[in-house]
């Protein structure tokens, strides 16, 4: 995730409300990421363990015996997880499997009209 | 009756502003023929407010609110409310208040008058008592909604064209349920008694073909495809309009005719989980979430399935949020469209550098549909898993969760990242006019009104069907397990990223079930018209070659120079005729017996 070096033409388009967000662009900022959801995880996790299923309200696989409690184990995060990480992972087969030329049905593709040159950019309306 | 109401001015005003759809309807005719942008507006805005007072006033005496007229030996029930149709209705004309300000800018009349009769039209739809009043607002709201369609351009027509053909062939289907099922209760059309939820079962007289006519405006699998179809294509304001309505107006149908039909509880658990695959490759940002939309859809189907008081008012809670939010979201990528000139992911990037405010907003919608505490669906959809586990659907459940990870792709990481974030496509563009940015603002406060702990959702449950079905969405366990699934989603999503597994936006037309049709149908029947075309050119020449011998042979045979006056013996043509003779005498004695 390269970060594109910005000519100064492109630097005045800029928004200004948006100058003050430059940083969500760093390189840092986009590696560190990661900590966000696993910072999140840890928590909710832990909270998992003040805040148990009830069991008489409970999916079968919420019910698992974790350290003093029979029904703090973290069911959901893991089914995030691996449902998220199963459809990603489907992305490349299926493209694969169901993609076309963009024009595969013949109807003309006639290009999109840009409404607002990006020339002039004006922030002030 | 008829007679009486148009010789009665009085009844006339009554039975006009007896549904609030009419008013809605009557604003889009007239805009029609208003020539000034700023009349038109004024109407778009304030038809679905008045409506919206309409409602409220009939929601208050729902008993006296019933009207209906006799024509044709047949009731039509023009006006019927309870709570049902009530939340419908008050969601349909908020949505119409937040379309009119997001289509503020755009000058056009087509636009501004099909967007109020087909908003009208579903209104109106949503009020009807009978099938057969359904039907015709059914209908209307097909026909003026597809120049919201056209107006997408080019592109756009053939796809008009499906979508018109696919709802037209939904009313007819419609239709003929109706009469089969009222033929079988002595023709009483009645669509439901007010407060009656899913008064038909699939077993009764033509409650099949009912729930295919529903199906298709409800996006069921296989029958969903002229969603992803037409919406991408509309224009940029007709999307948002679009995603609204229909839909919704068949799910409001569904609940009213079908609720409690298990099949519905696996169609809906399939329709959560399909799209996420599609949306996961499609590039076309306003596709993937008409995907989105399918996917929603099938949330508010299992709940109708499921049918208990919890699902049902989990069903019209999600709506109301699926509305809103979904709208929120096509707005964002419409401002992207109309700035950038392409919602496609593999153009896009980066553009939180010149549309923040759009950013802020689609932000607020896709944590809104990925059900975040404070946002939205978290109070919404957890009622319709809810009930499926306490009816120990744990198969079902299983997939909603599984679901509920995949919208979190699609639409919680997918759209924003993609549009506003990953790599800078080095795309400078204004930010969106402040009419949609308005629009989208208004939209966000709603998503985090309607989530709101302290009177936020207790307001919006204390419109739902059944109020006193008392649900507690902030309890700490559902917190925790909430979070739990969506910080897991997104360290997946940054894991696979790091891992460059994730994988890029391609330009690329990704195959569907319409497949079927627009290649294999369409194959089939150019096929079919060159077997045919070919076989009539050999038919044809085939039959001039045969009565060209024919008439040689007839010559040679009878002519003054033929066989019969040269070569034969002088008798046979005479014992021919005598033989003709007898034939001819036996055939008239046989046929006069």
């Amino acid at each position: 995730m390269a970060k594109k070096p910005q000519s100064k033409k492109q630097d005045d388009h800029i928004h200004p409300f948006a100058r003050k967000f430059l940083w969500l662009g760093d390189e840092k900022i986009i590696r560190g990421f990661i900590w966000v959801p696993i910072i999140g995880l840890i928590i909710t996790v832990m909270a998992g363990f003040i805040f148990p299923h009830d069991p008489k309200h409970a999916a079968p696989w919420d019910i698992w015996r974790v350290g003093f409690t029979w029904d703090s184990f973290p069911s959901w995060a893991l089914i995030g997880f691996c449902a998220y990480s199963f459809v990603v992972l489907s992305a490349e087969p299926l493209f694969r499997l169901l993609s076309r030329k963009e024009n595969y049905y013949g109807e003309e593709e006639v290009p999109e009209v840009i409404i607002e040159p990006t020339a002039e950019v004006h922030h002030h309306d | 009756m008829i007679d009486l109401i148009f010789k009665n001015p009085e009844v006339l005003a009554d039975m006009f502003f007896s549904n609030p759809g009419f008013i809605i309807i009557f604003a889009g005719f007239l805009c029609a023929f208003l020539p000034r942008n700023e009349a038109r507006k004024f109407l778009v805005g304030a038809a679905p407010i008045a409506a919206a007072f309409l409602v409220w006033r009939a929601a208050g005496d729902m008993d006296g609110a019933r009207r209906a007229i006799e024509a044709g030996g047949n009731e039509f029930v023009l006006m019927r409310i309870d709570r049902l149709s009530m939340i419908w209705g008050y969601v349909f004309c908020l949505a119409g208040v937040l379309n009119a300000i997001y289509a503020l800018h755009e000058k056009c009349r087509i636009t501004d008058s099909s967007a109020l009769i087909y908003m009208g039209a579903a209104v109106a739809g949503v009020f009807a008592g009978d099938f057969l009043t359904l039907f015709i607002f059914w209908e209307l709201a097909a026909l003026s909604s597809v120049f919201l369609v056209w107006k997408g351009g080019e592109n756009a027509f053939p796809a008009g064209v499906r979508y018109l053909a696919i709802h037209i062939l939904s009313g007819v289907l419609l239709l003929a349920g109706a009469v089969i099922y009222a033929r079988s209760k002595e023709w009483d059309f009645t669509f439901g008694e007010a407060g009656e939820y899913g008064f038909l079962s699939l077993q009764d007289p033509g409650a099949v073909l009912l729930m295919i006519a529903m199906g298709i405006k409800c996006g069921f699998p296989f029958l969903h495809n002229w969603i992803q179809d037409a919406y991408p294509k509309a224009s940029v304001t007709g999307t948002v309009i679009l995603s609204a309505f229909t839909t919704k107006l068949a799910l409001y149908a569904l609940a009213r005719t079908f609720a409690g039909e298990d099949i519905l509880i696996y169609i809906g658990a399939i329709m959560t989980c399909f799209p996420v695959f599609f949306a996961v490759i499609e590039n076309d940002l306003r596709r993937v979430l008409s995907y989105s939309l399918n996917n929603q859809l099938g949330f508010m189907v299992c709940g109708i399935g499921l049918g208990t008081e919890l699902a049902m008012n989990g069903v019209a809670a999600h709506l109301a949020a699926d509305v809103i939010f979904k709208g929120l979201l096509f707005m964002s990528m419409g401002a992207v469209l109309m700035r950038v000139g392409t919602a496609k992911a593999s153009e896009l990037g980066g553009l939180f550098r010149s549309m923040p405010y759009t950013t802020i907003f689609c932000l607020i919608g896709a944590g809104s549909i990925a059900a975040f505490p404070l946002l939205s669906a978290f109070v919404t959809k957890s009622m319709i898993i809810a009930s499926a586990m306490n009816q120990h659907e744990y198969i079902v459940m299983g997939m909603l969760l599984f679901a509920s990870a995949g919208v979190m792709e699609h639409s919680g990481i997918k759209v924003p990242y993609f549009a506003f974030f990953s790599h800078d496509s080095g795309k400078r563009v204004k930010e969106a006019p402040w009419n949609m940015l308005v629009a989208m603002g208004l939209a966000s406060l709603l998503c985090v009104f309607f989530a709101f702990p302290w009177g936020g959702y207790q307001f919006l449950y204390s419109l739902l069907p059944f109020p006193e079905n008392y649900y507690a969405p902030y309890t700490g366990n559902h917190v925790v397990t909430q979070l739990q699934l969506l910080f897991a989603a997104m360290l997946a999503f940054a894991f696979l990223k790091r891992m460059k597994v994730y994988p890029d936006e391609r330009r690329a037309e990704i195959l569907d079930f319409d497949w079927t049709y627009r290649r294999l149908g369409k194959g089939i029947a150019v096929w079919i018209d060159a077997m045919w075309t070919r076989l009539s050119a050999n038919l044809a020449i085939i039959r001039k070659d045969f009565f060209a011998k024919a008439g040689q042979r007839l010559y040679h045979m009878f002519s003054p120079a033929g066989t019969f006056s040269v070569g034969a013996p002088s008798g046979l043509p005479t014992l021919l005729t005598g033989g003709m003779l007898v034939l001819v005498l036996i055939v008239v004695y046989l046929a006069r017996l």
